[in-house]
């Protein structure tokens, strides 16, 4: 922590609302750049009531001890609802990388920035069930923002999954990443 | 169970884990054997983790009926020879405040986890804060003494709680950890080996002749030797003012003499509960004093502020209370101003101030659930470097 050299660092928010499962997101996310040796601190956001209430979990990625663990500069965001579109527009970064899931999020303010505008929501639904977006998404982010292999990120979408969802988060994941891939960004 | 819910190895490599995980590890570490407490968001993760980790070492979890249950417990446990731990936010530390005052008084040892969120009442139960500063230190009636550590990261959590259990044991008293909700819940990569482990801490037990045993009778270190449970020593202990042999009592000779103990006993220990950080202090014009996230906010700030020409230095106090007085005065010669941001309306600012006199001294305080960031820090230090030069 001691440190008077200014860290390069990245940040990442994953935004919506509670029960989507963004701070599971994160935290797979944050175990694959571990394992790659990256230091991270991934923070969150939450409400009171446990589900539909603003939510973000935001995650700093730096090849050193992380100083300020919160986010102040936006590199990446991505949006599984129009809730968490206020609260992070304005900590974007120019250029920054946007994912944001069309039904659920399906206008976005101007800005210099790399919008994609994926079917998240929808690719989980079409697998069997909703709740696996925020995989969906996570595959997308890791395509976009080439943060980490991605062996490791599967990886760590195995060890934090329970059992009866194993199969349909991997497959999750590997949509996300085909979305991710197939992709070119919205003109600014 | 998951592999991080595992001690750590020795020379173990980067694992992710939250502060509260941290706070768990730390303490079956330093050989915590006995956790009771009450759900309350945000430090539930804490026992949470304690009642997997617990029965995997032979220790017992109980999830009590209340947070007053839970700190009598947690004393119970203690004066039966085993290292305790409770954790709270807010609402339960004010709870506990009368069974503290008894700890602090009947001098047994405990650790108590303090989960800072928005206050005043129930306030602000997933959001920030870092309002019970002056809380841990005064929170029961009645002057006593008390050990307040505050850590500043994941890291930082583990190894305070080793050393909260070691200050608790060893000094015989309650000791407060206290940190806010962004640290608690914040997950990060951390080192820990087996090289932080002290020993774990020895209670001073009784030994020598029951006949003669008195046990509020302190020897030079001022710390009565207690009685291990069923070891055939007499044993009174009490809330009421008592004398050397544990008994009530309002003489004031006997009441001045162990109220006098207790209140300098630290003073022969302060090598080992003094703790604190400087950063950059050395040549600084602009000295912040912070704990916890806070501190975390400076440290950036520090880097903010000197890219632009300003020198900007940091003093953080790992033990919050007993204050690192002389150290604080030390790190502060040099600077023309000393900034304390806190998200509070001024607690630990009113301590500085205390030491520093207050003209020099100024706070920066956010009660609105956010926590304060680099830049607010590095302006505001700005200004009051453009202050000193007009």
């Amino acid at each position: 922590m001691k440190s008077l050299m200014r860290d390069t660092r990245i940040e990442i928010r994953i935004g919506g609302t509670g029960g989507q499962g963004l701070i599971l997101c994160a935290k797979m996310l944050a175990d694959a750049l571990c394992t790659a040796g990256k230091h991270v601190a991934q923070s969150q956001t939450y409400e009171p009531t446990s589900r539909g209430g603003y939510c973000n979990s935001d995650l700093i990625i730096s090849d050193r001890e992380v100083d300020y663990p919160l986010a102040t500069a936006l590199d990446c965001l991505v949006l599984l609802d129009r809730m968490a579109v206020k609260p992070s527009w304005a900590l974007l970064k120019p250029g920054a990388l946007v994912i944001a899931d069309t039904r659920l999020c399906p206008e976005l303010p101007e800005g210099n920035y790399r919008v994609h505008h994926l079917p998240l929501s929808r690719t989980a639904i079409e697998l069997g069930s909703e709740r696996v977006a925020n995989i969906v998404a996570l595959g997308a982010l890791a395509a976009l923002g080439t943060l980490c292999e991605r062996k490791a990120l599967e990886q760590a979408v195995r060890a934090d999954t329970p059992k009866s969802f194993l199969d349909i988060n991997l497959d999750a994941l590997s949509a996300g990443h085909r979305l991710g891939k197939q992709t070119a960004p919205l003109p600014a | 169970m998951n592999a991080i819910d595992k001690a750590p190895a020795p020379g173990a490599a980067l694992r992710l884990i939250s502060g509260n995980h941290a706070c768990a590890l730390g303490a079956v570490a330093a050989g915590c054997r006995f956790f009771a407490g009450y759900p309350i968001t945000p430090s539930s993760e804490v026992a949470e983790r304690l009642s997997r980790l617990l029965p995997e070492v032979d220790g017992v979890f109980v999830q009590m009926e209340d947070e007053i249950a839970s700190i009598a417990a947690v004393i119970g446990a203690s004066m039966g020879g085993v290292k305790a731990l409770t954790a709270t936010s807010g609402p339960g530390f004010s709870l506990k405040q009368e069974n503290i005052g008894y700890a602090a008084g009947a001098e047994i040892p405990c650790v108590i986890v303090n989960v800072m969120r928005g206050g005043p009442s129930t306030g602000m139960p997933t959001r920030p804060s870092q309002s019970d500063i002056m809380q841990s230190r005064w929170g029961s009636h009645g002057d006593y003494p008390m050990i307040v550590l505050a850590p500043a990261s994941v890291r930082e959590i583990y190894t305070e709680t080793i050393r909260a259990f070691y200050l608790a044991e060893t000094c015989r008293t309650p000791v407060v950890l206290l940190y806010d909700q962004v640290i608690a819940q914040l997950t990060e990569t951390v080192e820990l080996s087996d090289g932080e482990n002290r020993a774990p801490a020895e209670r001073k037990w009784a030994s020598g002749p029951r006949e003669t045993y008195r046990p509020y009778a302190a020897d030079e270190d001022g710390i009565p030797a207690m009685s291990r449970p069923g070891a055939g020593y007499r044993v009174h202990t009490t809330g009421l003012t008592h004398g050397e042999n544990g008994f009530p009592t309002q003489n004031p000779e006997a009441v001045a003499r162990n109220l006098g103990r207790l209140f300098t006993k630290f003073e022969r220990h302060r090598e080992a509960i003094d703790s604190w950080e400087t950063l950059g202090c050395e040549d600084a014009d602009v000295v912040i004093v912070a704990i916890g996230i806070s501190a975390r906010a400076a440290m950036r700030a520090i880097d903010i502020a000197r890219a632009k020409g300003l020198r900007l230095g940091l003093f953080r106090p790992i033990t919050l209370w007993p204050f690192p007085e002389k150290a604080l005065r030390d790190a502060t010669a040099g600077a023309h101003a000393v900034l304390v941001p806190e998200m509070n309306a001024g607690q630990l600012r009113l301590e500085v101030e205390r030491i520093l006199g207050s003209q020099r001294v100024h706070g920066l305080h956010r009660y609105d659930g956010e926590a304060i960031s680099p830049e607010e820090i590095a302006a505001r230090a700005q200004a009051l470097a453009r202050e000193k030069t007009t």
